[in-house]
């Protein structure tokens, strides 16, 4: 065997033989150190994992969403701008809707309750596909008077769990008046859509209008489509010019929220982390650079019995070497079975906020060879630098120091 | 056996555990992939802009519409408090003020 | 007949933080030669210079000035990286407490000359087997250091000294903590050594050791100077 390759296996040993006779100090530093690991791949995971699913499934959502803009409020749109944006070239439609939250105060839990016009919505006629049971929500026979009929509603999973409702049964919501408007479950929405169906009521728009008692004339946002992908911020723009009092939203402008909520909340608890591995650093840092008598003697012998001191640098950076690798693995490892089998449990509330009815969804991090590199480099790297580099100045203890005086 | 045979064993052991579940992995993000077009006729259907990951106050149901300001916010560049802004669930039983 | 040197050392200074306000001649011009085969017992008090002396035989470091010549390479011309390699092949150290790593076991003390040569366990398992039947210790192998007794200890650390088949011993106090019957064990095979071939310097001021039968010269050392420099030529 090639000598050079001899000797840093014998130097691995050496290393080994090392971090085992102080096993249980190794062992916490390489428990901890895994820890620290865990946490900080689990944030970066989760994030990258719900940004990179947003991305995905979100890609159909509406081109452009409009909203009018009070004092810097949202209030509800008039129908009437719809006109306003009839000359501008390369809107292919624009669709109004009604949406907004129910509380329900028994269960204190939110719903989203959802209206649209299927005639009307892209790729409306498959809804169908998207439901477990039943159909979705027709116009209502008397659109005039909706109030008097029941209202048809497709369910999401988590609604009908909450209130108890199997396809068919009826139920009453409550209008801003008190007065109640009863609707029976049309269809239920299938668990593989709870990612974006879990929490939803979905009505027709006209009853949706009677449930949250919108005035004709008037919906929440108005949902535009365009021909052409590319000019979508150039129609932004324009749009945000022929009304004034309203904000435009792009999709991709959507995209960039998620990237920022999931960031910022990421990076808030990454930077407690960061702080925490810090700590870390600057404790091994502390540990390496202070050799206790007998450290210093084991050095000095080391020494005069033939070992030179980048010998000596290569048996400290083999033992910082090990544990920071094994501890990174096990991190790692543990993070990836935490983001996917355990849902980011943990720390799910930090990521995308605490509710009272809990949404299932499993994530999937793309864990690609950047990630694993960039991770390393925030952890692994510190570490070796911490342990590494104050053993250079203790390595330099003189052999003569092994000799009596 | 040398110890360095050991972890290197150690390490084999541990890499090939991150094998199996990345390979794991992937056939759940291939059965997710299968589920996309449903979800892609959601969102299209109902003109859906955000995810269904926490159901409670709308800058968290739907951070990509809400406003991107709240009155009273004790920061102009926080977010408003309501019980989603903060990083940890309440205490059971959650009762609300008078 | 001339006998041949393995230690020659010429006018050798030594002189520490040289033009400084606390500067100190260790040594002034020493000379000293040691042929092969020999056993001599450098003698003096605390402070003497003794130690910088076996420094510089031990190739730890090389003089300030003077021609030192340890198996036939000159120091000062070394690079500290030579230097170590060369000590590393030439000379075997056994110290006052002998410098074993306790938390060890009695063969990974014994190995460890040889762990950055690159030598295969086996290798080093074997090698030091055989020095520990010769030592009558092999039932010990796999005792820690830190658990065995003074003898053993002395044992094993003249075991680590031989490891890598080194032509000179030096022995530092070897005997400053040790009772008289261990001291005369010490010399005993220390007197087998030099049967063997061996070429050892034992620094000491025990009697025992200096007035030793094996023991062919005694050099005395004081405030850095030696007497009694060359080995008798025997005609």
């Amino acid at each position: 065997m090639n000598r050079a390759l001899a000797k840093q296996l014998n130097l691995v040993d050496f290393a080994l033989s090392s971090l085992w006779r102080r096993r249980w100090k190794n062992g916490a530093v390489l428990l901890v150190f895994a820890g620290v690991i865990f946490l900080i791949s689990s944030f970066h995971l989760v994030t990258t994992a719900l940004t990179a699913t947003t991305q995905r499934v979100l890609a159909p959502a509406p081109d452009i969403v409009i909203q009018k803009m009070t004092a810097g409020r949202q209030e509800s749109i008039p129908l009437a701008y719809q006109e306003k944006l009839t000359g501008l070239f390369g809107i292919k439609k624009v669709v109004p809707r009604i949406w907004g939250y129910y509380f329900d105060e028994v269960r204190e839990a939110n719903f989203t309750v959802i209206g649209v016009d299927p005639e009307q919505m892209p790729l409306a006629e498959h809804l169908g596909q998207v439901l477990a049971r039943g159909h979705f929500p027709a116009a209502p026979a008397n659109a005039a008077a909706p109030e008097a009929e029941i209202a048809p509603a497709a369910l999401g999973s988590l609604v009908s769990e909450a209130l108890e409702l199997e396809h068919g049964a009826f139920f009453s919501l409550f209008r801003p008046d008190l007065s109640l408007k009863t609707l029976q479950v049309s269809g239920l929405f299938r668990p593989e859509s709870d990612l974006l169906t879990a929490d939803l009521i979905a009505l027709h728009i006209g009853e949706a209008r009677d449930l949250f008692q919108v005035p004709a004339g008037l919906a929440t946002d108005l949902c535009v489509y365009v021909y052409n992908p590319a000019e979508i911020n150039n129609l932004a723009r324009r749009i945000a010019e022929a009304l004034p009092d309203s904000r435009v939203l792009t999709r991709e402008q959507v995209a960039r929220t998620y990237q920022a909520v999931f960031g910022w909340r990421s990076g808030f608890a990454a930077v407690c982390l960061l702080a925490a591995l810090a700590a870390f650093a600057i404790l091994a840092w502390d540990k390496a650079s202070g050799l206790s008598p007998e450290e210093r003697r084991e050095v000095a012998v080391l020494k005069i019995v033939g070992w030179e001191t980048p010998d000596i640098l290569a048996l400290r950076s083999w033992e910082a070497l090990l544990v920071a690798g094994f501890a990174f693995l096990l991190g790692l490892l543990l993070a990836y079975i935490h983001v996917v089998y355990f849902a980011a449990g943990l720390f799910r509330p930090v990521m995308v906020g605490w509710s009272v009815i809990h949404p299932h969804f499993t994530l999937i991090p793309q864990l690609e060879a950047q990630d694993v590199l960039l991770l390393f480099s925030l952890t692994v790297l510190p570490y070796l630098a911490a342990t590494v580099i104050p053993t250079w100045r203790c390595a330099s203890v003189p052999a003569e120091d092994a000799l009596s005086g | 056996m040398r110890p360095v045979a050991l972890a290197a064993l150690g390490l084999l052991i541990l890499l090939a555990c991150g094998a199996l579940l990345l390979i794991q992995g992937r056939g759940l993000a291939d059965r997710q992939q299968a589920a996309l077009p449903v979800l892609e006729i959601a969102v299209a259907g109902l003109g859906l802009t955000d995810l269904c990951l926490a159901t409670e106050a709308r800058y968290t149901r739907h951070p990509a519409v809400s406003d991107p300001l709240a009155p009273f916010m004790s920061h102009p560049g926080s977010i408003e408090h309501f019980p989603t802004g903060s990083f940890w669930a309440p205490p059971p039983p959650y009762r609300r003020q008078p | 007949m001339a006998k041949t040197m393995l230690i020659e050392l010429e006018q050798v200074n030594k002189t520490y933080n040289r033009g400084k306000a606390n500067e100190v001649r260790a040594l002034r011009d020493v000379d000293l030669r040691v042929a092969v085969g020999e056993m001599v017992c450098l003698k003096g008090p605390s402070g003497s210079g003794k130690s910088t002396l076996l420094a510089i035989i031990g190739c730890v470091f090389p003089p300030s000035s003077g021609r030192a010549a340890i198996a036939g390479r000159q120091l000062a011309r070394l690079p500290d990286r030579f230097l170590t390699i060369h000590r590393r092949e030439t000379i075997g150290f056994i110290f006052q407490r002998f410098n074993l790593l306790p938390a060890l076991s009695v063969l990974d003390n014994i190995t460890l000359p040889l762990l950055p040569l690159g030598v295969p366990p086996k290798e080093c398992r074997r090698r030091a087997r055989v020095l520990l039947e010769r030592l009558g210790i092999v039932h010990r192998e796999n005792f820690p250091a830190g658990r065995i007794s003074g003898g053993e200890l002395q044992r094993v650390a003249i075991a680590r000294a031989l490891i890598n088949n080194q032509p000179l011993i030096l022995a530092d106090e070897p005997t400053a903590h040790l009772d008289s019957r261990l001291s005369h064990e010490f010399m005993a095979i220390m007197a087998e050594l030099k049967a063997a071939g061996k070429t050892i310097i034992i620094t000491s001021h025990d009697p025992l050791v200096a007035e030793h039968p094996a023991i062919d010269r005694v050099v005395e050392v004081h405030d850095g100077r030696v007497g009694d420099t060359a080995p008798e030529d025997h005609a």
